[in-house]
């Protein structure tokens, strides 16, 4: 074949070029450490990478989401188990009060202790998550949910007893943040709170509100000079009350600390796919240094030897034998 | 006798001289493009008769010929072309795949993180900073839309800028073409080939073919007729036509080609061009703009209307809350909405027909522009085709009755006469991206509530419990209208496995003002379950199972600042398909992406035509570069071969003068003989 002068040198400059170029390519992939920069590089990877990566922001997102509900439930957990306690130290005193030597005076002073647990009790009911809901607080709620209405008076002695009821003003139901486990924040105060089974067998639809349970008492104990059988009654009956309020909370708070089980096993669940969705991307577009590291020489050996075998070929002509 | 022999070597040395001269005139050209090698021919001449018989007389110069295979030269144009085209293309997909930029930077990321927003949101419905969060995402959104179809449209632009180089290039090569053909055919009235304007012309059609594919056709005169790809004249003779950039039929912000032939213009079709820059970047322009510009038009419109849908169905924070109806979240310019393009060929004007389109469902939306035209196959009547064509069957349109295609409702109507060869294009989502905005501004305003909260009573003896109540529709029943609704189920369904259930819709004085009955609920299922249609505008998603007797009871929200309804409903609207869904004869449409996915097809799209269009330039370079170097390596210049001749030549002409040399000794040995 022949070989035309100027064919040769333009083959070996556009050789010397691509090699080039190749070069440069390995050698933009080694710093960036990226096999993919753009779609063209391999469209399959890069789809890969890009699915990868919004499976990772919803994993940031449901941990975010997660976190939040834990907090809430927590806080609800605690406040449960505050309840807890104030309604074993209520049981107490109203046992207390039972004492049939007590006088009204010492009575009263249980009295005073039943209505500071009852206080207590309604602000823990009342509780706040520190950002403007309720642990309470349902689907919704007024703020407070819970809050103290006057009694109608009675139509025959003309007198409210108990003067004023707890009332809860929000909406049934638990409020639920974006996770797929549907993970919870706010609980349904009323549920908690004022229904309470009343232990009958066979169930029965009566429930108790433990605030009304609390309110009674302190209404018939505090009544001067009441007889040793209406302080047995109440004291009875409100002891009966606050266990099945009590008992009730408990299933609560067990229902709490299930979720907050479950919270952990979704944290799980998120890490992992989040860890994936990492990997994922990383093996579709990240490079493999090893492989590049042993192409880039490979590329320079060869840009190496193109350009010596271009300045030897170069030297060659006919003209360097016939001067003279 | 003497005289003969001196004219033999005068002649020889003239012969070898003027080789010497060719060579010399191969060195110098040796490294000029296009340069073809040049050869002095040499005849003998004819011998003189004697009576001893013939003669020699020496040698003629009959001419200097070029070394050229006309098919090389005509292969490697034409490989040239094409690998022009290629080059043209991958160049710009290059620039067009950044557009669909991956990773951190890239609209999957902003799609992604405006959802993982509206999740924060439901955490804190309530929270000014979460809400804020949301509107900064949802404008981040928008303006990398916005930033994605302003790179499009500067593409466009840049697109229009290079074809308008390379038509003026064009004609001016054609001219020169034109007006090295009169030299040509000028030089040939003098007998002899003028090598050098050859050389120069098949330079020019080389050069043109960088532009245009063409093909040439030799005339008997020496001129060449030069004709476009599809045939059409552009050099004949001495005379050039001239190609022009007119904007495109439909839509002026493309360009088309046409060629001027003496008074008339006559557009030329993309596809018959063949190779060539012009060819690659009309074929840019028409297929892969097109294409990206229909796919990010297309999710933006979908995103836009599905966000907008759900938003508007919610309760926002504005004073006073829960009173204020909310209003959308992005917006989309109205010159960015949905187009109808007459033909600029049309007869028919504005007066004549009527022709709008609506947008019905954006989820149902395709990334294509549709074409209405009279059916080729039955006179009369008219078709709408999706373009670029997808192999899906045209659809009859019958004038004065809506069309529902693709989510679109379009009417035609003719009033006065439309001719059967006018054309019309509807574009419903080709610009939107570039007019995607947020339109509210007001954090308040975001609705994160929904109207209706639903739940179970504690009576329930069931396991059923509401996870989400999720408004699909605006309510037949204003939420301020109702004091709440009921659904109560009945007893097992006649399979035992679902439940039956009735609904029943109170007003807020108490009176019943709708419900349905009969209802199934089957296990899994939401309520209502598809196709049934939705109870006041929402379908709940329960868990569990509820028994004979069991009541779900929504109510109208009375607490918006804690109610999470509508933010996990926008929430949940990243995961459902609701790009490109294809409607099915009987029920819900189906198929389709998620916005995430919607977008990651896009970009695995323009990702495949640029690896494509990068392999093919890489093949038709190579071809191209095959081809010339056969041409060159055929009619190029060997240095060495012309030292080797330039001895072989110069051999001769001492050689020749050698005979000189003898002739005059033989001639002065004659004058001593005789002269003394």
């Amino acid at each position: 074949m022949r070989v035309t002068t100027y064919n040769a040198y333009r083959d070996t400059i556009h050789n010397l070029q691509q090699r080039q170029q190749d070069l440069q390519q390995i050698q933009e992939q080694l710093t960036s450490g990226k096999r993919v920069a753009k779609p063209s590089d391999d469209p399959v990877a890069a789809a890969r990478a890009e699915r990868a990566l919004a499976t990772m922001t919803r994993a940031d997102a449901q941990q975010r989401a997660l976190e939040a509900s834990r907090t809430v439930t927590q806080m609800t957990e605690s406040a449960l188990g505050d309840a807890g306690e104030l309604l074993q130290t209520a049981r107490e005193t109203l046992l207390a009060a039972g004492n049939a030597s007590y006088t009204d005076a010492e009575r009263q002073a249980l009295v005073l202790t039943l209505k500071g647990v009852r206080e207590q009790l309604l602000g823990v009911a009342n509780r706040s998550d520190g950002v403007g809901s309720h642990l309470f607080g349902g689907q919704g709620s007024a703020s407070p949910p819970f809050v103290e209405v006057p009694n109608a008076p009675d139509p025959v002695t003309g007198v409210a007893d108990p003067p004023t009821r707890v009332e809860y003003r929000g909406v049934r139901g638990d409020t639920r943040v974006a996770t797929e486990e549907r993970l919870g924040t706010m609980i349904d105060g009323e549920d908690t709170w004022l229904l309470a089974p009343n232990g009958a067998q066979p169930p029965d639809p009566t429930t108790v509100s433990v605030f009304e349970v609390l309110d009674k008492a302190i209404s018939a104990l505090s009544a001067s000079g009441a007889s040793g059988d209406d302080v047995a009654a109440a004291v009875k009956a409100g002891v009966a009350g606050v266990d099945h309020s009590l008992s009730h909370l408990l299933s609560v708070r067990a229902r709490v600390g299930e979720a907050l089980n479950r919270t952990d096993r979704a944290e799980l669940r998120i890490a992992d796919t989040k860890l994936a969705a990492q990997t994922e991307r990383s093996n579709a577009e990240d490079l493999d240094l090893v492989q590049a590291i042993s192409d880039f020489q490979n590329q320079q050996t060869g840009y190496d030897a193109a350009l010596k075998a271009y300045s030897m070929v170069q030297k060659l002509s006919l003209f360097n034998y016939i001067s003279g | 006798m003497g005289t003969a022999l001196i004219s033999i070597g005068v002649r020889a040395m003239a012969a070898s001289y003027a080789s010497i001269q060719t060579t010399a005139h191969n060195i110098a050209n040796a490294g000029v493009e296009g340069y073809s090698r040049q050869e002095t021919l040499l005849a003998t001449s004819q011998g003189q008769f004697t009576g001893a018989g013939f003669f020699g007389r020496g040698v003629d110069v009959a001419g200097v010929v070029r070394t050229r295979d006309a098919f090389l030269t005509r292969e490697a144009a034409t490989a040239k072309a094409l690998a022009a085209k290629d080059a043209v293309r991958a160049t710009y997909l290059d620039q067009l795949q950044s557009v669909f930029r991956t990773g951190e930077q890239g609209i999957g990321y902003a799609i992604s993180r405006f959802f993982a927003a509206t999740s924060d949101l439901a955490s804190q419905p309530a929270d000014a900073a979460t809400r804020q969060v949301v509107l900064a995402r949802a404008q981040d959104l928008a303006l990398l839309f916005q930033g994605a179809g302003t790179q499009l449209a500067q593409l466009q632009a840049g697109v229009t800028q290079e074809l308008q180089v390379s038509v003026q290039t064009v004609n001016g090569i054609a001219a020169s073409i034109a007006r090295v053909n009169n030299d040509i055919a000028a030089a040939r009235g003098l007998g002899q080939e003028p090598n050098d304007l050859l050389d120069q012309r098949d330079r020019l059609i080389s050069q043109l073919s960088e532009h245009v594919q063409v093909s040439t056709l030799p005339a008997e005169d020496g001129t060449v007729g030069v004709f476009m790809a599809g045939g059409e004249r552009l050099v004949l003779g001495t005379v050039a036509e001239k190609l022009t950039l007119v904007p495109d039929a439909f839509d002026s912000s493309r360009s088309a080609i046409a060629l001027s032939e003496g008074a008339t213009t006559r557009r030329l079709a993309t596809d018959a061009l063949g190779g060539g820059r012009i060819a690659g970047l009309l074929q840019f322009q028409n297929t892969d703009i097109v294409a990206a510009q229909l796919q990010l038009g297309q999710l933006a419109y979908g995103i836009t209307d599905a966000v907008n849908k759900q938003q508007m169905l919610g309760m926002n924070l504005l004073p006073p809350a829960g009173t204020v109806a909310s209003s959308a979240l992005f917006g989309i310019e109205e010159s960015a909405k949905g187009k109808v393009y007459a033909a600029s060929t049309n007869q028919s004007t504005s007066a004549d027909y009527q022709l709008e389109m609506r947008v019905v469902d954006a989820s149902q939306l395709q990334a294509s522009e549709y074409e209405l035209r009279a059916d080729p196959s039955i006179p009369g009547n008219w078709i709408v085709r999706r373009v670029p064509a997808d192999g899906s069957a045209p659809v009859a349109i019958v004038p004065g009755v809506t069309l529902a295609i693709d989510g679109l409702e379009i009417d035609f109507d003719i009033l006065g006469t439309v001719a059967d060869t006018d054309r019309f294009l509807l574009a419903p989502v080709t610009r939107a991206a570039i007019g995607m905005t947020t339109a509210l501004s007001d954090p308040l305003g975001l609705a994160a509530a929904s109207p209706f909260v639903a739940d179970t009573p504690a009576a329930n003896t069931g396991s059923l419990a509401v996870q989400a109540l999720r408004m699909v529709d605006t309510p037949t029943h204003a939420p301020a209208n109702v004091s709440n609704i009921a659904i109560t189920f009945t007893g097992p369904d006649a399979s035992g496995q679902g439940m039956l259930y009735d609904t029943a819709v109170y007003d807020d004085l108490g009176n019943l003002v709708g419900g349905s009955s009969g209802n199934t609920w089957m296990p899994g299922a939401t309520i209502p379950a598809p196709p049934d249609p939705d109870i006041n505008g929402f379908t709940l998603t329960v868990t569990g199972v509820p028994a004979a007797g069991d009541a779900i009871r929504i109510e109208p929200t009375t607490y918006p600042a804690q109610n999470n309804g509508n933010a996990l409903a926008l929430n949940g609207l990243g995961s459902l398909n609701l790009i490109g869904l294809s409607a099915t004869p009987t029920g819900a449409p189906s198929g389709g992406f998620s916005f995430n996915n919607a977008f990651i097809a896009a970009l695995a799209d323009i990702g495949v035509r640029a690896q494509g269009a990068e392999a093919a330039a890489a093949i038709s370079a190579a071809r191209a570069d095959q081809a010339e170097q056969a041409r060159v390596d055929k009619s190029g210049v060997n240095l060495d071969e012309e030292a080797a001749r330039l001895i072989q030549f110069q051999q001769s002409y001492q050689a020749a003068a050698k005979v000189l040399q003898i002739a005059q000794s033989v001639f002065s040995e004659l004058l001593k003989i005789t002269g003394g």
